[in-house]
């Protein structure tokens, strides 16, 4: 009968305490819901100049193609050169702390890449780079 | 009351809230937001604007103007130069004028491959500071 007392006790306490597995797992959620940044992707593959001196860029947020035959492409879509600065006004508003990186085809003109740092300044953002490979 | 108090009493033994639920949204949350966090690992150069007017209207021989034209041909002090060789002209021009900024003018109909090239021998010549001059031409 004791035996059976006492059996029955451990197994009431085999009840694992969850809380503190409870509290990790938020604290990965907060962390994970905070640091989520949706990056836009233009959606076209660009052939990267190489550039030795290349860094990483931490706060890219908006990521703007120059395709090979100069067709401007943000968050998938072709976008008009006219309505670059639009475009980029929206996404940097759902965003104000990222930066811009314009990936520009080996093959892009000049002109398009102006346009779209032109376009960038006016809608306020300073922070442009070029992206680039260093291999 | 009589009837009562036991009553209460089972409703706090059964008052313990039921975690699993719960536990299988905030399960289900933080796998999304491991799944969709991107971390998009993008490397490229700044590019350098300088924000203040003052900076743009310098005298011309403070800085380096390196000219690209519509045929991607690299000029430094109107002298055509081979783009293997601009970063030893820089290098050489930056030793003559350390305070001096690359300004890189480039034609509309270059290639940004030639753009990218010169910047990245600046950056190698050890001038980090490049504005490209965005006016007409």
């Amino acid at each position: 009968m004791r035996n059976k007392q006492t059996a029955a006790a451990g197994e009431e306490e085999n009840e694992i305490n969850l809380t503190p597995m409870l509290d990790v797992v938020f604290i990965m959620l907060i962390f994970f819901i905070v640091t989520a940044t949706f990056i836009k992707e233009p959606g076209v593959d660009v052939d990267r100049p190489d550039a030795l001196t290349a860094e990483q860029q931490f706060d890219a947020a908006i990521l703007i193609a120059i395709s090979g035959s100069d067709e401007i492409w943000i968050d998938r879509k072709q976008v008009d050169s006219r309505s670059v600065r639009d475009a980029i006004e929206r996404l940097h508003l759902e965003n104000p702390r990222g930066g811009i990186v314009i990936q520009a085809d080996e093959n892009s003109t000049h002109e398009q890449l102006v346009v779209v740092m032109e376009a960038a300044k006016q809608a306020g953002v300073s922070n442009v780079a070029i992206a680039s490979t260093n291999d | 009351m009589r009837k009562h108090l036991p009553q209460i009493g089972v409703d706090e033994e059964e008052n313990e809230i039921n975690l699993t639920p719960m536990l299988d949204v905030v399960f289900i949350m933080l796998i999304f937001f491991i799944v969709t966090a991107s971390f998009v690992k993008e490397i490229g150069l700044d590019v350098n604007r300088p924000d203040a007017p003052t900076t743009e209207v310098k005298p011309e021989d403070a800085n380096i103007l390196v000219t690209i034209d519509a045929n991607d041909d690299v000029f430094i002090n109107r002298r055509l130069v081979d783009p293997r060789a601009v970063r030893a002209n820089i290098e050489r021009l930056h030793a003559e004028n350390p305070q001096g900024s690359v300004v890189i003018q480039a034609s509309k109909r270059s290639t940004n491959k030639m753009l990218v090239t010169v910047m990245d021998a600046s950056r190698q010549a050890g001038v980090y500071s490049i504005s490209i001059a965005d006016n007409e031409r």
